[in-house]
């Protein structure tokens, strides 16, 4: 969404001319604030009057963002902590805050005045003397701000309670030996019922203690329903957090279902999903069964189908973040079928100033690398303006290419449209793009478009600018090679434009795709022609063109070499069959080898006398570089009928090139990480503290599903109807498990003991969370029906007969 | 999450105008600025500054020509730290008033350091909604609040020693005073909050309502401004066309209303949702209601000026595309006020081009006055109090264009024009500078707009350029003639691109002296430009035709306003391009 900034200068048209009318009157305006002297500054602090104290405050703050020392005010700045003005807080609390970390010393003498604040009766001012408080980067107050975080954990007023919520981290990176008691405020803190409060414990928690994922498994449900209320801050700290903790917590499970049938999802709100696990089960001992109309399908967890469900409004959020955040969840946590909700959003960045369109963008082509489909419905969003800057199109131009081979015709035609008419634009590096582009396109769809493809480039490549003829030629050149045998006839097309082309460069290049591909087929092929005409104007060439001249010349003549030895090898074989002689192998083998060269070759062949017009020409020319490339050949073809090492050297197949895409190279950094942004500039493995994103836990190693409690009831809390059957058959049906002995599959004493100090450490917060106990009895099965109806968990608890 | 280390702002000298450090040790603005200004404009958001120690990413945005930086010494994401610039440039704006100047700043580094200070703790993003800063931060009193009484902003002046227990007693309270005596407080707009947040309370109320609003004058105004993007082919044809909506609301309402604003468009009310792309809202919209009726938000707003809600409108319908392939004279409907025509390679030397304008607003006025959802509009709007809030100029009965410039982005290649002819308006092209603009001015366009009626749609203002190039272009020669002969290897045409060759072939054979023009205006291509595009603004017309149907204030939700109260109630249409629509050739 456009910042109300922006939009106003919109509505605002006599904007420019306010610009310059304000910086007029502003010259005459500064006199107010020019600088004091010392003595009459610490007057106005030392006064008595508000208004006087605020003025002199006001100049000190002045005086710290330009830079100057403001030291030796500091103590008077503090003194005035003291008088019963309200106002004057605010200010001496930045000036201690920015100078605390200076004058450790100094800040001390603040310490006594804000304790006695931090019981002051208006909220706000408490939070203020937390808030500062906390700030004050002094290790030797550490057990004071351990005390007053502690205060305000339990403060009545959310607004303490945040401010305490936000002074955690900071006294953890003060003392990191205070980290229990921290740790015991912020678990409080995060089942707090005001989403105020547990957004900013979540932010807390993200900084400091974001692996400890057995602090959030309480809260987890009420989390998920508090995030749409919190604030953006509070949301992209918490889908940050629940990347990881989802990953940690829920195995990925898959399904096999029939091709095209709809897939479930929404599991948690299905009555029927009990079974559906069995079945699920069934499945997967199946075994591959290996039958084509089925295909496998991803189940969530209701638990995390909670939290994807949750971030479904989340998507309308005005903050590019939020949305880029939810993406990554739905990408990274969910199905595809969630990612195509996020789509549209997704696009909707686009409308965002150009610094956040940026980003965005990259994002989108990393989405857009995993999941083509759904973007194809955008593509004209993706239409290059020329008044964008160049790293703005660059991002355009790759998703048109990624959509391509998944658009429509019409779509489809659009864009080659598009990158036709840029490849013929001014702007050297867009043409280079879109040329490139235009090669992607080729390498990633079918025969007749490919062909529609080359046919662009090649018209290319009869331009007068000789960039884009280079541009087009080369990537001409990766599209022959990846299928030469399709490609004869361009090659021939592209010979001919011999007679038209200029560029050194473009010529080059068409040389040695004569070379290349239509040598082979020797005598009957047009490379001894090409090779013909080139030669009569050889003098007039580029030392580019010559050295791929003469190049073609040692390739024709090594064709030509290569065929006559193997007629007359066979011819040999025929004859030495005929006499019917019994030489060994060893024998034959030598023969093959040393080739006596005995057999002349026919020095009056076309082929044989180009091969030798050529060389003279080169040994004469200016170019020494030239002229030891060809002595390089000649010696390499100098015995006639042994050709094998030149054929190594000269014929050996090159590598098929492949294009890709430019991002696939930051293919693996996540999407909303700044890593994903600058790409291959830092080192591999991303920027300084890029995470990569934790595996997905595997089958029986996650931490039971039961931790997840309710946690506190949330605002939001559902009460699902049950009908009493169903009730009671539940009820009867965790009598027999708990009858069961040894009703946990994979748990070890180990387990079992973290499971009971987890507890014990939760009941000692005091949180409400007391049922875990009587749940934890119930077997893995029943508890998974259990979160599938979250709302009947505390009726079934009750039902039960206590353990 | 990572966390904000310090937030540079320079001014448009590039000079530091403030630094406020918040965790860490970051790089200095010094070495920040050159890394930043060593790349070539326009410089993008994010960048990777590899020689501070350690190295750094670098995040920047401009807003009102102050530069704002913020390095991430830590992987996170760079939307975070840009979103948070954007916030911070919003909270400045709020609270300094707009345009953002250095001199603002400059004079209330008091405000600023505490809007500063509240938006992010120790590197933590914290409170960064406009409203519930302004509970938080102290506008000054005394000089300073005189200071800002004079600029006009609001006044605002907290008294947290006050004793206040009772919301619902407060809300009497100033309900009262509000009916008996609307004299009692000073300039109309002006608020007065006698209540710092939370004092009397332990649940919060409205995180981004502030607590408290009073207002003598209540007023309620909608800006609806979409924002024209085209792009149009060379053969005029248009490629994209949308329109980005923005909701501007402004709610100057005592208590805390709950609002509701029913919007239509032509195609009737059950037509929004579906005009209406991809919306994006303010927190305060209620999501549900949205969903089940397309069309109608209710939410309570913040006090004073927000932005409610963002959409696209696609100005070329859904299946323009397939509809346009199938059918090459299809034309679409849109309808852009300001059209113009670019003809290159003109003249004896091919060095000169032309661009034709043509103004249409005709389709604005039948749209406007056939369009039933406007009338019953206004005519409810009249009952209500709803008048369009500018009655001088640009109302939608009478919408009106304002200042034209096209602007042609010059090739490398041009030293300067020879000839510069434009029938309206001025031209102006300064060499280095890389674009030519040609502006008309409000009053011209008036003029010219009054033209149309009689030519109904011509051509009414053309300007024609004559571009010189480098000296040395002409006199090159073609270093190397390729030889003239020909050979065919055709081995029939069954590929698609062979039978092409074949005919290209036939138009190589010209007179040698048509050859040399050709010759001549190939070379003279890269001189021309490549595109061209268009700004406008009319007051008063949408493009999507979506209009404020109803805007009323949910009484029984509501409180603190006075049951008699009808608040004066304004809507605006604006319709702008800057430089949006492109025309490519």
């Amino acid at each position: 969404m456009e910042s109300i900034s922006r939009i106003s200068s919109l509505l605002e048209t006599a904007r420019d001319l306010t610009l310059e009318a304000a910086r007029d009157a502003s010259a005459a305006k500064k006199g107010t604030a020019r600088p004091i002297p010392a003595q009459k500054l610490k007057a106005l602090l030392d006064s008595r009057l508000e208004r006087d104290v605020l003025e002199g405050l006001r100049r000190l703050v002045a005086l710290t963002y330009t830079s100057q020392s403001i030291s030796p005010y500091f103590t008077h700045a503090l003194k005035t902590l003291s008088l019963p003005f309200p106002t004057v807080r605010k200010l001496v609390a930045h000036i201690l805050i920015q100078l605390a970390p200076s004058h450790p010393d100094t800040a001390l003498l603040a310490i006594n005045t804000l304790q006695k604040s931090l019981s002051d009766s208006a909220p706000p001012l408490r939070s203020l003397a937390l808030r500062t408080m906390s700030s004050i980067r002094v290790p030797a107050i550490s057990q004071i701000v351990l005390l007053a975080i502690k205060r305000g954990v339990q403060d009545m007023s959310p607004y303490v309670r945040r401010a305490a919520a936000l002074a955690i981290p900071k006294a953890y990176r003060l003392d990191p030996a205070l980290e229990p008691e921290l740790v015991e405020g912020l678990v409080r803190l995060l089942g707090d019922k005001q989403y105020f409060v547990a957004g900013a414990a979540v932010q807390a928690y993200a900084e400091c203690w974001a692996d400890r994922i057995d602090l959030l498994h309480p809260y987890y449900r009420k989390l998920v329903r508090q995030m749409v209320d919190m604030d953006e801050w509070g949301q992209l700290a918490f889908l940050k957090v629940m990347l990881g903790y989802c990953r940690r917590c829920f195995p990925r499970r898959t399904k096999r279902i029939r091709k095209g049938g709809a897939e479930k999802k929404g599991k948690g709100k299905d009555p029927d999903s009990f079974y559906d696990d069995e079945e699920t089960r069934e499945d997967q001992d199946e075994g591959d069964g290996g039958e084509g109309d089925f295909e496998e399908a991803i189940i969530l967890d209701p638990d995390l189908d909670l939290l994807l469900r949750a971030a479904q409004p989340l998507l309308h959020n005005r903050s590019s973040a939020v949305i880029i955040a939810v993406t990554s969840c739905f990408l990274y946590l969910g199905t595809p079928t969630y990612l195509e909700l996020a789509v549209g959003p997704l696009i909707a960045l686009l409308r965002s100033p150009q610094d956040i369109q940026l980003v965005a963008l990259h994002n989108i082509v990393q989405v857009c690398l995993i999941y083509p489909k759904p973007f194809v419905q955008y593509a004209s969003h993706f239409l290059i303006r020329l008044s964008e800057p160049p790293a703005i199109r660059r991002s355009k131009l790759e998703l048109l290419t990624l959509i391509f081979p998944h658009a429509p015709p019409h779509i489809a035609g659009l864009i080659l449209a598009e990158l036709a008419h840029f490849s013929a634009s001014q702007d050297p590096t867009l043409v280079q793009e879109a040329v490139r582009a235009i090669g992607r396109c080729a390498q990633t769809s079918d025969e007749p478009t490919s062909r529609r493809c080359l046919h662009l480039l090649l018209d290319r490549v009869s331009s007068p600018d000789p960039l884009v003829v280079a541009e087009s030629l080369q990537v001409v050149r990766q599209l022959i090679q990846r299928d030469p045998l399709s490609h004869t006839h361009t090659v021939v097309r592209l010979a001919k434009n011999l007679d038209s082309i200029t560029n050194p460069q473009a010529r080059a290049s068409i040389i040695w795709l004569v070379g290349e591909f239509a040598a082979p087929e020797a005598e009957d092929g047009m490379a001894p022609d090409v090779l013909r005409i080139l030669v009569r104007n050889f003098a007039d060439e580029s030392e580019q063109a010559k050295r791929q001249i003469v190049l073609l010349a040692a390739k024709v003549y090594l064709h030509y070499l290569n065929v006559q030895n193997a007629t007359q090898k066979s011819a040999r074989e025929t004859e030495e069959d005929l006499n019917g002689s019994q030489k060994d192998e060893a024998a034959d083998s030598d023969m093959e080898t040393r080739s006596p060269p005995n057999i002349p070759i026919d020095e009056s062949h076309p082929i044989v006398l180009l091969w030798q017009y050529v060389q003279l020409l080169a040994r004469y020319d200016t170019s020494y570089d030239l002229r030891d490339r060809l002595r390089v050949y000649k010696s390499l073809l100098a015995i006639p009928t042994s050709t094998d090492l030149a054929s190594l050297l000269l014929l050996a197949p090159k590598p098929v090139p492949q294009i890709p895409s430019p991002s696939e190279s930051r293919r693996g950094y996540a999407i909303g990480s700044a890593s994903l942004v600058v790409g291959d500039e830092v080192a591999a493995g991303g920027f300084r503290g890029y995470e990569p994103l934790p595996e997905w836990v595997r089958e029986g190693e996650q931490p039971i599903a039961t931790v997840r409690g309710e946690g506190g009831a949330g605002r939001y809390e559902v009460k699902k109807e049950v009908p009493a059957s169903e009730r009671l058959d539940r009820a009867l049906e965790e009598e027999r498990g708990t009858g069961r002995a040894n009703g946990w599959r994979e748990k070890t004493l180990d387990d079992w003991l973290a499971e009971d100090e987890e507890e014990e450490d939760e009941e000692s917060d005091g949180s409400e969370e007391t049922e875990e106990e009587s749940s934890e009895e119930e077997t893995e099965e029943e508890s998974e029906e259990d979160e599938e109806d979250e709302g009947t968990d505390d009726e079934s608890a009750a039902l039960r007969p206590s353990a | 999450m990572g966390t904000i280390d310090v937030v540079y702002i320079f001014d448009e000298h590039n000079t530091l105008l403030l630094s406020h450090h918040y965790h860490g040790s970051p790089p200095s603005a010094k070495v920040l600025l050159n890394t930043y200004l060593s790349h070539s404009s326009p410089r993008p958001s994010v960048l990777y500054v590899p020689s501070t120690h350690p190295p750094c990413i670098l995040c920047s945005m401009v807003q009102d020509r102050l530069l704002f930086l913020t390095p991430l010494s830590h992987d996170m994401d760079p939307l975070i730290a840009l979103e948070f610039l954007h916030r911070v440039a919003d909270a400045l704006e709020e609270f300094l008033g707009s345009p953002l100047l250095a001199s603002r700043i400059e004079t209330q580094y008091d405000v600023v350091a505490q809007l500063l200070g509240e938006m992010c703790d120790a590197g933590i993003m914290s409170v960064t909604e406009p409203n519930a800063l302004r509970d938080l931060v102290d506008v000054g009193v005394g000089l300073m609040g005189k200071f800002l009484g004079g600029v006009g902003l609001p006044r605002y002046i907290p008294s947290s020693l006050e004793p206040q227990n009772n919301l619902s007693k407060m809300g009497l309270l100033t309900l009262f005073e509000f009916s008996a005596s609307p004299s009692l407080s000073s300039a109309p707009g002006s608020s007065l909050s006698f209540k710092p947040p939370g004092s009397d309370t332990n649940q919060l109320a409205i995180p981004w309502r502030r607590a408290n609003v009073r207002h003598t004058s209540n007023e309620l105004y909608v800006d609806i401004v979409e924002s024209v993007t085209a792009i149009l082919a060379p053969s005029g044809r248009p490629l994209a066309a949308r329109a980005h909506g923005t909701i501007v609301f402004t709610a100057k309402v005592s208590g805390v209303p709950d609002l509701i604003l029913q919007l239509t468009t032509p195609g009737g009310r059950m037509n929004v949702a579906h005009t209406m792309q991809l919306p994006v809202f303010h927190p305060c919209v209620r999501l549900a209601r949205w969903k089940e009726h397309p069309g109608e938000l209710s939410f309570v707003p913040p006090d004073g000026r927000f932005v409610l809600a963002g959409y696209e409108v696609d100005l070329l319908g859904a299946d323009y595309l397939t509809r346009a392939m199938h059918d090459p004279n299809y034309r679409s409907d849109l309808h852009l006020p300001v059209s113009i025509e670019l003809n290159k390679s003109l003249g004896p030397d091919a060095l000169d081009f032309e661009v034709k304008m043509s103004l249409d607003l005709s389709f604005v006025k039948v749209s406007s006055s056939s369009s039933t959802g406007l009338g019953a509009g206004l005519g409810r709007a009249k009952s209500a109090g709803l008048r369009p809030s500018t009655a001088t100029s640009g109302t939608s009965a009478q919408p009106t264009l304002e200042e034209i410039v096209v602007s042609v982005p010059i090739p490398s290649g041009v030293r300067n024009f020879s000839e510069m002819k434009a029938s309206r308006g001025e031209a102006t092209y300064a060499p280095g500078d890389g674009t030519l603009e040609w502006r008309i001015y409000g009053k011209e366009a008036s003029m010219l707009m009054n033209g149309v009626h009689s030519v109904s749609g011509g051509v009414v203002a053309t300007l024609r350029c004559s571009v010189v190039g480098q000296p040395n272009v002409g006199e090159v020669e073609e270093p190397f003639a390729p030889p003239k002969e020909k050979w065919d290897y055709d081995e029939g045409g069954d590929d698609a691109y062979q039978a092409e060759a074949g005919s290209g072939k036939s138009t190589g054979k010209k007179s040698p002296s048509d050859e040399k023009l050709s010759r001549i205006a190939a070379k003279n291509a890269e001189l021309m430009p490549s595109s061209a595009s268009v700004s406008f603004q009319v007051k008063g017309w949408l493009p999507s035709g979506i209009k404020v149907e109803k805007l009323a204030i949910d009484m029984p939700k509501s409180k603190g306003i006075g049951a008699g109260v009808q608040p004066y109630k304004g809507v605006k249409y604006l319709a702008v391009s800057k430089g949006g629509v492109e025309i490519r050739c």
